[in-house]
């Protein structure tokens, strides 16, 4: 990537690589429409530089799965979650990662581990949505 | 079913294209004459489009903004066209006469369903005719033997079969229907039914655009600073030094600030970091938020308080601040201005005015410009306006180059049109019976009907003051609740703070003022303030079904634990209309001894018609009262020094998925023709949360939002 080392990597996914369904929301690591994940930890792109994460694995929203075949994917397919959409990269890829963490999250670990701002108000399908996704990790597994 | 416009008829053009395939336009105000082939090339194709090879797509008029616009309107085509519905694509208008709802193409107050209900199911069924006609010709059978389903015309007796994209040649010559036939709901096989979104599976896999995902050959990226006090003006910058950054292009002034160019996002912000962009006046110079509330003040005291004698009086004030929209998406456009033609692509609510803004910065004709609408990434009234149209525009206009401008948020909460702050008294008299027999209100706001109708601004009137509140104006319709001995006046207060359209307005602010008074009148009374409602019920049938259904789903008069308290509220949309959907919320909170409020359960009983699509329904009441809950809760602007004060969601604070209740929505059964859901929800849920929290401890919360208010 031919970016300054000290561009925002979500900058540099949406204008760089051209990736946009990694969004921009406030900037300052607040409402995490940028999530994305390093490694499997998710991290709002708008608050890292390019340089901290050099040689580091990346993963987008479009990078999730083929096909959208993700069990959260699928999940928030099922449940129906989006209304506006913009957020919704950012929750899935913080979904993905508090399931990756709480297979089993309860309704309060869902409250602790997803932080991201909707304006839509899609939180109740969301918690919905997570609950089902982790059912589905389960029979995957 | 209720068909008010069941008798107009539709005419409907259409014609083929290049290589075959079908085009159907559509005129609802055009003689029949224009159909085929003397129809203009404009006209045609402006509702469905069929081509040979079986590819459908509707052309739907209404934005996609979150309230599935263009689900609920593609099923409104495709039930009476018989399309198969998973072989549709939907696409926005552009800007046409056709599209243009009441005075203008634009989406809001609920209506995308409501308002074009007729026309939609017309389009779709004058097509199936057509091509069921085509078919009939081909075979040599009478039209009557053929029949349409699912992207097909079969006629049983031969066993043949043909697809629509087989037909659509030869439909296109035909003379299109005057008044096709509409089903009956017993012949629905799409509306009624939860159907999957049509966007969702672009929006679980990033590859929805939004307006900020425009990528356009050679587009160049804009970051712009605008004065933060209201109207001022730029004084000075240093162009050099942002030009000196790596990648800035150009520094181009726009109406209220400056724009830095450049060829990414981030050089642009970083040209504009070191700009040392000054700016001079204003109208809101030295407005702080203590100036607004004395202005406010003054204008309520200036009114004078009436003389209410009666058994029992209730004598109050109310209060409620400034809002911001703040869409999860920034406010953003491209633009592609040339020597002789300017292309936008914008995430927009007004088609109209983002036309009339385009042709204003470059003095084309409208044959010159095309609005390209993309997704909209939230709205709720904000990109009803058109300023940053006007960015991108004027940008693109001095470089003649495709450029997107996209605001920041910090630009975006301090360049809002805000919902108006309002401050309002009740004095109300009650009879022997409880019942007021005097209804005395005075209230001072911002004149928001002068920002849209500015002769409102010449006579000091302002309808949002008005509407969805008990009030005595003779020529308006009145309010559900008959209330008799009613007097308002109202002051508009210009206060130099932009203001626009929040999510329902009137509603937003008046429902929280009239479900107050209402439920401190109850209290007064020594009524349940539900039995008390009911009272002023007796004219409005719908809305008694409503609210009594609510109460039984949420358990109304069932014992609490200690601490915990239910309210109750109810909201119709739009108001002072004769087609409205009624909402009824009840909440129920709890104050642990600290006084930390919890909202934990939000039952909602919807009436808004025939529910096109009930899982739409139940999503647009989730969201609405999400975000109602999240203004009584936390919202509020305020202003410092002339300028807002908030800068992002850090000092501006929206709801997370910790704040949210569990929400149990029910939509009553109705066969009347469908009304609106995005708005009826989010006025409501307000006073039902303030209501619990006096069940709860007795404390009546007058001023928003509740905040840090002590509560016990």
């Amino acid at each position: 990537m031919d970016v300054e080392s000290d561009t925002p990597l979500l900058w540099a996914i949406r204008d760089t690589v051209g990736l946009t369904g990694t969004k921009y929301g406030c900037g300052i690591q607040q409402c995490g429409a940028c999530t994305v994940l390093i490694g499997k930890r998710p991290v709002r792109s708008c608050g890292i530089t390019v340089g901290e994460v050099a040689g580091k694995d990346i993963t987008t929203i479009e990078g999730l799965s083929e096909g959208s075949k993700h069990p959260v994917q699928l999940a928030w397919i099922e449940e129906q979650v989006p209304q506006c959409g913009y957020c919704q990269s950012g929750q899935i890829m913080a979904a993905v990662s508090l399931l990756e963490q709480k297979p089993n999250p309860t309704d309060q670990e869902i409250d602790r581990g997803m932080l991201n701002l909707c304006r839509c108000g899609t939180y109740t399908r969301v918690r919905k949505a997570i609950h089902r996704a982790s059912d589905l990790l389960k029979e995957v597994s | 079913m209720k068909n008010t416009n069941m008798n107009r008829r539709t005419f409907l053009k259409v014609t083929t294209v290049a290589g075959g395939g079908l085009l159907v336009g559509c005129s609802f105000s055009s003689p029949k004459l224009l159909s085929t082939p003397q129809a203009s090339e404009e006209e045609l194709g402006m509702w469905i489009r069929i081509s040979t090879d079986n590819k459908i797509t509707l052309i739907v008029p209404s934005s996609e903004m979150g309230q599935q616009a263009h689900t609920g309107q593609a099923m409104l085509v495709a039930e009476e066209l018989e399309a198969d519905w998973n072989s549709i694509k939907v696409v926005t208008a552009p800007v046409h006469p056709e599209y243009i709802r009441s005075s203008k193409q634009s989406t809001g107050g609920s209506g995308s369903i409501q308002d074009w209900w007729e026309k939609l199911r017309q389009v779709g069924a004058g097509t199936r005719e057509m091509l069921v006609a085509a078919a009939a010709r081909k075979w040599g059978v009478p039209v009557e033997e053929c029949r349409a389903e699912n992207g097909q015309i079969s006629h049983s007796p031969s066993g043949r079969s043909l697809n629509y994209g087989k037909l659509a040649s030869a439909a296109a010559k035909l003379s299109p229907p005057d008044s096709p036939t509409l089903k009956t709901p017993d012949q629905y096989r799409l509306l009624g039914k939860s159907l999957p979104k049509i966007h969702t599976p672009t929006m679980v896999n990033g590859f929805a655009e939004f307006g900020i995902d425009v990528r356009r050959p050679g587009m160049l990226f804009a970051a712009v600073s605008q004065s933060p006090v209201f109207g001022g003006q730029v004084r000075s910058y240093d162009e050099a030094a942002a030009k000196a950054v790596k990648g800035v292009e150009a520094v181009v002034p726009i109406p209220n600030g400056v724009a830095v160019v450049a060829d990414s996002t981030w050089h642009a912000k970083q040209g504009l970091e070191v700009l040392k962009l000054q700016f001079a006046g204003g109208d809101s110079t030295g407005l702080d938020s203590v100036k607004v509330n004395a202005r406010l003040r003054a204008a309520l005291d200036g009114m004078g308080k009436a003389e209410v004698t009666a058994e029992k009086v209730l004598d109050v004030e109310y209060e409620m601040p400034y809002l911001y929209h703040a869409t999860m998406e920034p406010m953003n456009c491209t633009a592609h201005v040339t020597s002789d033609s300017c292309e936008v692509w914008v995430p927009t609510q007004n088609q109209t005015d983002t036309l009339k803004a385009v042709m204003e910065v470059t003095g084309f004709s409208k044959d010159q410009v095309q609005v390209h609408t993309t997704l909209l990434g939230g709205a709720f009234g904000r990109r009803a306006e058109w300023d940053f149209v006007s960015q991108a525009v004027t940008v693109s206009k001095a470089l003649k180059k495709p450029v997107q401008v996209v605001w920041s948020r910090e630009e975006d909460t301090q360049h809002d049109f805000y919902r108006p702050a309002s401050m309002s008294r009740f004095q109300v008299g009650l009879g022997s019976d409880g019942l007021p027999v005097q209804w005395e209100r005075q209230v001072a706001q911002p004149n928001l009907g002068a920002r849209y109708i500015p002769q409102f601004g010449l006579i000091d009137f302002d309808p949002f003051t008005i509407a969805a509140s008990v009030h005595d104006y003779p020529l308006l319709p009145k309010h559900f609740y008959k209330v008799e001995g009613v007097e308002v006046t109202h002051t508009p207060v210009d206060l130099g703070v932009p203001v626009g359209f929040w999510r329902s307005p009137p509603n937003s602010i008046n429902v929280f003022y009239t479900e107050s008074v209402l439920d401190e009148l109850a209290h007064l009374a020594g009524q349940d303030p539900l039995a008390y409602r009911l009272k002023f019920l007796s004219a409005s049938p719908r809305h008694k079904v409503a609210l009594e259904q609510v109460a039984v789903q949420a358990g109304w008069g069932s014992p609490l634990p200690e601490g915990n308290g239910r309210g109750i509220a109810i909201n119709d949309w739009p108001p002072m209309e004769e087609d409205f959907t009624v909402a009824a919320v009840v909440a129920e909170v709890s104050i642990t001894n600290r006084g930390k409020l919890k909202v934990h359960r939000v039952d909602c009983v919807i009436d808004c018609g025939f529910a096109v699509n009930p899982d739409s329904v139940m999503a647009q009441m989730e969201g609405g009262i999400i975000m109602g809950m999240s203004a009584a809760l936390f919202e509020q602007i305020t202003l410092e020094d002339g300028r807002v004060a908030q800068s992002n969601f850090d000092d501006y604070r929206i709801a997370r998925m910790r704040d949210t209740p569990e929400i149990n929505v029910s939509i009553v059964k109705s066969d009347s023709a469908p009304t609106g859901t995005g708005e009826p929800a989010t006025s409501p849920i307000v006073p039902a949360i303030t209501n619990a929290i006096f069940a709860a401890t007795g404390k009546r919360i007058r001023s928003l939002p509740i905040g840090k208010q002590k509560l016990v």
